[in-house]
């Protein structure tokens, strides 16, 4: 049984019909990918999985439960997290109470402290601003505050959307270890991205989307040498 | 050097023309009359040949001329070091100017009197008093000497204080004699203890809180009414706090749990209109209850709206509890735009308790109740749910909060505090009716809020004392109250954008180049 399952989803805003029957799936363990031009649905898709848009039809299951009827703030607590698109952070509350927050569903307070611990070693810049007010943070230590927070649900599956918007190509790559260090400590991850040779290049499989529909799903190794996929995300001709 | 002296002349000119425009519109006496109220001074002996009215003018005219001085002294900008010498004569120059430019103005309204032109009678059948007070009684040459010396003498001083005090002198700056002894004095391991721990804190709360216990036995009736009023205010600000501040819900209708509050103690404990005359001490916690019910009811479908909508449909409901309240048809029930008369008070072991300083003792104890409840609330668990749906309303979904239940919860404990203010406020009155709860109650909440600083508590109370009290105050002034009032506003809204007392998230939003929160870690869930 997959981890997730998402099986012909369509998600409405109003009258816009913004999914049009996208379905996939992702196995424990596995990083998988989105990709897609502006305005296809990713970020959609991430919102229908963690409930923040329910889809009209269609339906998501978490380890072969549904998850059609729980709220998003319920999802949470099975093991969803999310990185926003555009990192979503508070911006006038510190580091410290924003990963404070993304513990909030949970109760066992020594892992909490042992979570935090690990998203200082993997981020140290964010144990040296902890104090700080996270809206005066850069971008990229925004995008980590984004990711640490993320990983203070202790998540089994983490959907990200878009970690390496507007990022210097350095920081794009430590992002990218990042992602690949906390997949291999075993947390599932379903990433979604603009820049798809990095996402290609990580994950184990992908998923191409266009217009609220999957086009595409293959190995990430023999996606990146499709030729539709290099013509229109790789930049190849 | 230059520069500095241009600046003070500049600085001396201007206190000139605002000394004059406030004698010309006989503010000065109307000071100086507020000062004898302050001093108690009016009988007082002559000094100097001084009588009390005209030292207080004196008085006044200092303060602006200690104003002057330290505003002529400041270093300009693109200055780096500071010397005393500069600051001085800066002063000096400044107080000269504003001294030169009033006895000018005593010199003509002296000898003008004295030839008799007709602007001089007019001026001194106008003003005749203000006149001789301005000359200090004396010739108009002796008055206008006494101008030059006296604002002269204070623009130094101004300058002098204000280069000793204000630039932080007094903080640790090498040199100075005078800062090598308090530095060795704050490094007495005894001074360091005293200031670093904790119990001074406790200490210092403890003497102002016995002040304040101790303010009402002196205060007499007036003023423990608007003691009173002002602490009402404060519970009503840390309410709105909650839901405005914390929560981030823009709610211009907290009049209506206010008004619940005190209708639910009217009704219940008045012999009129039910005849129900309960106790205080039941009727109490009733209208916290019906008002924090009430949050909950108007809340349910309401909160789902965002920001400007929540606004306007609660903006109504307070306006509908009022009109409910005085209408016809619940005229048998709520007693209509007559209101509710003989409205119960609180007894306490068998005796009544219901003084002026009774009333203000219950209202200090109910806010020192919402102080501690609003502190445990802010550094908990609920407390940083509410922030972070404030500030993004989705991702805290996100992050598992249930934001509907939050919302909820913050429009009912918000509630529940107005209810309380309204309960104590109708007891206190022993009457109240449809007009005590008007619109203006909400707007003065809201402003309370964001007068004293958004989102802490320091603020709040500061706001209400400056919106509620300061006015009483200033009642003294009379025709100039309003005007005063005014300008304070305005000059602090400038002074301080985030309030008088902002939270260290305010400020930090307002200045934005400080971004770091200096939050001890304490309390907080981790
Ligand atoms: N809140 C909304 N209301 C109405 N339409 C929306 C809303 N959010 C997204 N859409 C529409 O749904 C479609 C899919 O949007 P989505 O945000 O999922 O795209 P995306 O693939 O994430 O694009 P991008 O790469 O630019 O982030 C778009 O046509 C968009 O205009
Ligand atoms: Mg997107």
């Amino acid at each position: 049984m997959a981890m997730l399952e998402v099986k012909d989803i369509h998600t409405y805003y109003g009258n816009i019909h913004a999914l049009k029957g996208i379905s996939l799936t992702v196995e424990q363990g596995e990083i998988v990918t989105l990709i897609g031009s502006n305005g296809a649905g990713k970020t959609t898709t991430l919102r229908s999985i963690c409930g923040l848009q329910k889809p009209r039809t269609g339906s998501i299951q978490l380890n072969g439960e549904d998850l059609n009827s729980y709220k998003a703030h319920q999802i949470v607590s099975k093991g969803v997290a999310m990185v926003p698109e555009g990192r979503g952070i508070f911006a006038r509350l510190t580091v410290a109470e924003n990963l404070d927050l993304g513990a909030y569903t949970r109760n066992d307070r020594t892992a909490i402290q042992e979570d935090l611990e690990r998203v200082f070693t993997i981020f140290p810049r964010l144990k040296e601003r902890q104090r700080q007010v996270a809206g005066t943070l850069s971008g990229g230590e925004q995008q980590m505050l984004a990711t640490g927070r993320a990983l203070m649900t202790r998540p089994r599956l983490l959907l990200m959307d878009e970690p390496s918007m507007g990022l210097a190509p350095v920081l794009v790559e430590a992002i990218f270890d990042v992602i690949k260090a906390i997949n291999k400590e075993g947390t599932t991850i379903l990433l979604v991205e603009q820049n798809a040779l990095m996402a290609l290049s990580i994950a184990h499989r992908g998923y191409v989307i266009q217009t609220g529909q999957i086009v595409l799903q293959d190995t990430a190794a023999n996606l990146k040498n499709n030729e539709t996929v290099q013509k229109a995300y790789l930049g190849i001709e | 050097m230059k520069k500095q002296l241009r600046h003070a002349v500049n600085a001396g000119g201007i206190f000139g023309i605002i000394t004059i425009f406030l004698f010309l519109i006989g503010f000065t006496g109307t000071a100086a009359d507020l000062f004898s109220d302050l001093f108690r001074n009016k009988n007082a002996a002559p000094f100097l040949s001084l009588n009390p009215q005209m030292l207080n003018m004196l008085i006044f005219l200092g303060l602006i001329g200690l104003w002057a001085g330290a505003y002529g002294s400041r270093k300009s900008k693109s200055q780096t070091d500071d010397p005393w010498g500069a600051a001085l004569i800066g002063g000096l120059t400044a107080g000269l100017v504003h001294g030169l430019l009033v006895s000018g103005l005593a010199l003509l309204v002296g000898t003008l009197n004295l030839r008799g032109v007709r602007i001089n009678v007019y001026l001194s059948e106008l003003l005749p008093d203000a006149i001789k007070l301005f000359l200090v009684g004396k010739s108009p040459l002796q008055g206008a000497t006494v101008h030059i010396v006296f604002l002269t003498l204070t623009g130094f001083l101004g300058g002098l204080l204000s280069r000793g005090v204000g630039r932080g002198s007094w903080r640790v700056r090498s040199g100075a004699a005078w800062n090598s002894i308090l530095e060795k004095i704050s490094q007495q391991s005894i001074v360091k203890q005293v200031r670093g721990s904790r119990n001074t804190r406790y200490v210092v709360y403890g003497i102002l809180l016995l002040l304040v216990f101790l303010l009402p036995l002196r205060a007499g009736p007036y003023w423990n009414y608007t003691i009173g009023t002002v602490g009402i205010y404060v519970l009503l600000g840390l309410g709105l706090n909650i839901v405005v501040g914390l929560a981030g819900l823009l709610d211009l209708g907290y009049v209506a749990f206010f008004a619940i509050g005190a209708y639910t103690m009217a009704l219940l404990t008045a012999p009129q209109p039910h005849h129900l005359m309960w106790s205080f001490w039941i009727a109490l916690p009733i209208g916290v209850l019906l008002a924090a019910l009430t949050g909950l009811l108007l809340g349910a479908p309401v909160l789902r709206m965002r920001g400007d909508y929540l606004a306007i449909v609660t903006l109504g409901f307070g306006e509908i509890i009022r009109i409910l309240s005085k209408s016809d048809a619940l005229t048998p029930f709520t007693g209509g735009p007559s209101g509710v008369k003989a409205i119960g008070f609180p007894t306490l072991f068998g005796k009544p308790f219901n003084s002026g300083v009774d009333f203000v003792y219950l209202i200090f104890l109910a806010v020192l109740l919402i102080i501690f409840v609003t502190n445990r609330l802010q550094n908990s668990r609920v407390g940083r749910a509410w922030e972070a749906m404030r500030e993004d309303e989705t991702v805290s979904r996100a992050m598992g909060i249930n934001t509907l239940t939050q919302k909820l919860l913050a429009f009912a404990i918000g509630a529940a505090f107005a209810g309380l203010g309204g309960a104590l406020f109708a007891s206190r009155n022993v009457f109240t009716g449809p007009e005590d709860h008007n619109l203006m109650v909400s707007i003065n909440v809201v402003a309370v809020v964001i007068v004293g600083g958004m989102g802490n508590i320091p603020g709040v109370i500061a706001g209400a004392l400056m919106l509620k009290g300061l006015p009483e105050v200033l009642r003294q002034l009379e025709d100039y109250r309003v005007m005063v009032f005014g300008a304070l506003l305005i000059v602090m809204m400038l002074w301080r954008p985030a309030g008088m007392i902002p939270s260290a998230r305010r400020k930090m939003e307002v200045e934005k180049d400080k971004g770091v929160i200096e939050t001890p870690d304490e309390g907080r869930g981790k």
